[in-house]
């Protein structure tokens, strides 16, 4: 900038570091900003479906906010190829979701003005934002960021069409929408009212529930209300949302207050780092795990302490937490609510495996053609699970249907599953999986207890821990972090 | 070494040997206790608690770094039901009690045992809860041993090994050792079997190898501070010649 260059806006890059969504990356008035894209997104009737269906959002939201964050983060990445590349990957991932939503409208997430409306309520309310923050944006940054929001709908779409070329014509465009398409979709009620009345402990809070239910308890409902007051009249009257007195004002307080960390020091409040350290594993190798190990224990032990103080006669409700510590192999009931049942339904259905394939798939950057043979792996697990658990044979596992045939789960099919994730694991396919092969997978270095030889991790051994893990329901293994984790 | 008495075990030259490292109790006689003064049985339990809070404390400031206490056996649950209700609802009483207690003298607590699904639900975390909240400390080492058979720790390390496919003839006292619960315990040096019974009651049978054994006749109510300590004389009067090596740590004769 001190060069003194006078490009034009023209000439200046859409994406990479300069553009005006890398400004906002680091702004945490984008927390709230983007639970209300969402609640807007989810309330799109074919959104609202596909996300109801395939989102693992609800059981596993932590993990889910990492990978979207990472994936908006590539598509404004400074490297075209890295964003043609995570485009591709976001074409593939949205093309394998299609059904149909409970009253039997088709939806597809391939659908271009669906897509357009999702890139339209992120550019909305990042407007919004700016404006319930009372730091409104100029006439030229607003056109500058929603040609940077069209390029990245023309990334992922070939090209923009669906959303009006001109600012002009997109406030028309929005408000028409929202009046005329948007419902009080199941998927926006779960977001509004249920998500954070139920939001799980991240990772770096998994070991203290209890405090983790009492902060959650208060910020919850909290959040609840702002997102509700910040949402379009039109909308909030439609979807028969409620009008609290002090909801605006605690709104708006909530954007100024966001606002106002602009005027800490660069670098202090880093998204990225934020993200990344709730989703560090305690038990993980990485040099900042040792301070959250730390902080971890040091949580763990104030709550250790705060249940020992509290009278004895409080605690006759049923206790949330499990039993002893030591325990090493969990229930049926927890492994099909902590593992088998990413979406959070309460079923076992495909997208739920499909959001395990997404997840392994995501952490190892498969490519064509590993992708597909991954997901078919899991697609012939789907079919094994369903001949021998589905006994009711309404198309899905119940949790009493599992409970029921626990045993039959290690089939030939999951065998496979294995032998294809080892493959793809194996990137150099030497046979062996070194230590890097292992960290991309798990995030961490070997385990001690793990039957590694010279280094590296076999693949007998890991076909082994694999099916010990989801037949055995073996906890403390490294695939816990990577599908029970919230 | 002036002031020894004559004992048959006596030691005859040489400094007075150190205070054992880890001290072991059986906390026997509550029920005889209780018997003597025509109380129910549950109030000899009660009357123990006063005990082991004088014993933890005499243990701490005599340079005792280990100290177990064996609370309750796997045979235990043998016992009438409505007196296992009342020990298990005491003892959850007395941890809670002397929670703050212990972590205030740097008394780190762990519980051995503690498996079987009688255990109430509370109680295993309330064990969980004080084990975390003391797992820093650098004192004493206190194990209580709930619901524990020597026997059995020593069948699942058995299991664990076998588990982990170790071959036949790799398997060491030293590596049986590490597949015990709580493999960083030292070898007890001492035990103290109160009330004049003379068993091992299937007692961390690995760790006690080559422990000497002393048996006050006091039953577990009334044994205190002083009691304690003359024990500790005995231990140090004695001369232990594990078969005429020293041992040091666990499951490690060489």
């Amino acid at each position: 900038m001190t060069t003194g260059t006078t490009t034009t806006a023209d000439e200046a890059p859409l994406f990479g570091p300069e553009s005006q969504f890398r400004d906002f990356f680091d702004d945490p008035r984008w927390a709230p900003a983007m639970i209300r894209a969402t609640v807007l997104e989810a309330a799109h009737p074919q959104i609202g479906a596909a996300l109801a269906d395939n989102s693992t959002f609800v059981a596993h939201p932590w993990r889910r906010l990492r990978n979207t964050f990472l994936s908006m983060r590539r598509m404004f990445d400074a490297d075209p190829a890295v964003r043609e590349r995570e485009a591709a990957r976001l074409n593939r991932l949205h093309a394998r979701m299609s059904g149909s939503d409970s009253r039997g409208r088709p939806y597809d997430a391939m659908d271009r003005a669906t897509r357009a409306w999702v890139v339209a309520t992120l550019f909305e309310s990042a407007v919004t934002m700016c404006r319930l923050s009372g730091q409104p944006l100029d006439q030229d940054t607003m056109e500058r960021m929603y040609a940077e929001y069209r390029a990245y709908l023309a990334a992922l779409d070939g090209d923009a069409g669906e959303l009006p070329e001109d600012l002009n014509d997109f406030w028309p465009y929005f408000d028409r929408v929202v009046e005329e398409e948007l419902e009080n979709t199941e998927a926006a009620r779960v977001i509004l009212y249920r998500l954070f009345d139920h939001l799980p402990a991240p990772a770096l809070l998994g070991g203290a529930p209890t405090l983790w239910a009492a902060g959650r308890a208060v910020v919850g409902p909290l959040l609840g209300a702002i997102t509700v007051a910040s949402l379009p009249e039109p909308y909030r009257r439609k979807a028969g949302l409620p009008e609290m007195p002090g909801a605006p004002t605690l709104m708006q307080g909530a954007y100024l207050a966001a606002g106002l960390t602009r005027f800490l020091p660069a670098g202090w409040f880093d998204a990225e780092t934020i993200i990344e350290v709730l989703s560090l594993s305690p038990e993980s190798d990485d040099p900042r795990a040792r301070t959250v190990t730390a902080l971890h224990a040091r949580i763990k032990q104030a709550s250790a302490l705060l249940r020992l103080l509290a009278p004895l006669g409080a605690d006759t409700a049923p206790d949330p937490a499990p039993g002893p510590s030591g325990e090493s192999r969990r229930s049926a009931e927890e492994f099909f609510r902590q593992v088998l049942d990413q979406t959070g339904d309460g079923h076992l259905d495909w997208p739920d495996l499909a959001a395990m394939a997404r997840e392994l798939a995501t952490r190892l950057d498969l490519d064509e053609p590993e992708e597909t043979r991954l997901y078919d792996a899991f697609a012939a697990w789907w079919r094994e699970l369903q001949a021998a658990l589905d006994t009711d044979g309404d198309g899905r596992v119940s949790a009493e249907e599992y409970a029921a045939a626990v045993p039959s789960l290690a089939g030939p099919a999951l065998i496979r599953v294995a032998e294809v994730l080892f493959d793809a694991t194996d990137k150099d396919g030497n046979g062996t999986i070194d230590a890097q092969e292992y960290r991309t997978l798990f995030r961490t270095a070997f385990h001690r207890d793990l039957t590694t030889t010279d280094g590296t991790y076999g693949r007998s051994a890991f076909v082994g821990d694999f099916l010990a893990f989801m037949s055995g329901r073996r906890t403390n293994s490294p695939y816990d972090p990577l599908l029970a984790d919230a | 070494m002036g002031v020894t008495e004559r004992g048959e075990q006596r030691r005859d030259e040489g400094p007075p040997r150190p205070v054992p490292r880890h001290v072991a109790c059986v906390m026997d006689g509550n029920g005889r206790w209780a018997q003597r003064r025509s109380l129910p049985r549950t109030a000899g339990h009660r009357a123990a608690e006063t005990t082991v809070i004088d014993i933890i404390e005499a243990a701490r400031t005599a340079g005792v770094e280990w100290l177990s206490l064996y609370a309750f056996s796997t045979e235990n649950w043998n016992r009438p039901g409505t007196e296992v209700d009342y020990l298990m609802r005491l003892v959850r009483r007395v941890v809670r009690k002397h929670a703050p207690l212990l972590l205030a003298r740097g008394i780190r607590c762990r519980f051995l045992g503690v498996a079987d699904p009688r255990i109430p639900r509370e109680l295993a975390q309330d064990f969980d809860d004080l084990a975390t909240l003391t797992a820093d400390n650098q004192g004493m080492t206190l194990t209580v041993a709930f619901d524990h058979g020597g026997r059995r720790d020593i069948v699942e390390a058995a299991r664990s090994l076998i588990r982990r496919g170790t071959p036949a003839d790799e398997v060491t006292e030293h590596l049986f050792a590490d597949h015990l619960p709580f493999p960083d315990t030292p070898d007890v040096d001492l035990v103290i079997r109160t009330s004049g019974e003379q068993r091992i009651s299937n007692f961390m049978l690995w760790q006690v190898a080559y422990a000497e054994w002393v048996f006050p006749e006091a039953l577990w109510p009334d044994f205190r501070a002083p009691d304690f300590l003359a024990c500790l004389q005995t231990y140090q009067r004695r001369d232990r010649r594990f078969g005429g090596v020293p041992s040091q740590t666990n499951g490690d004769p060489s």
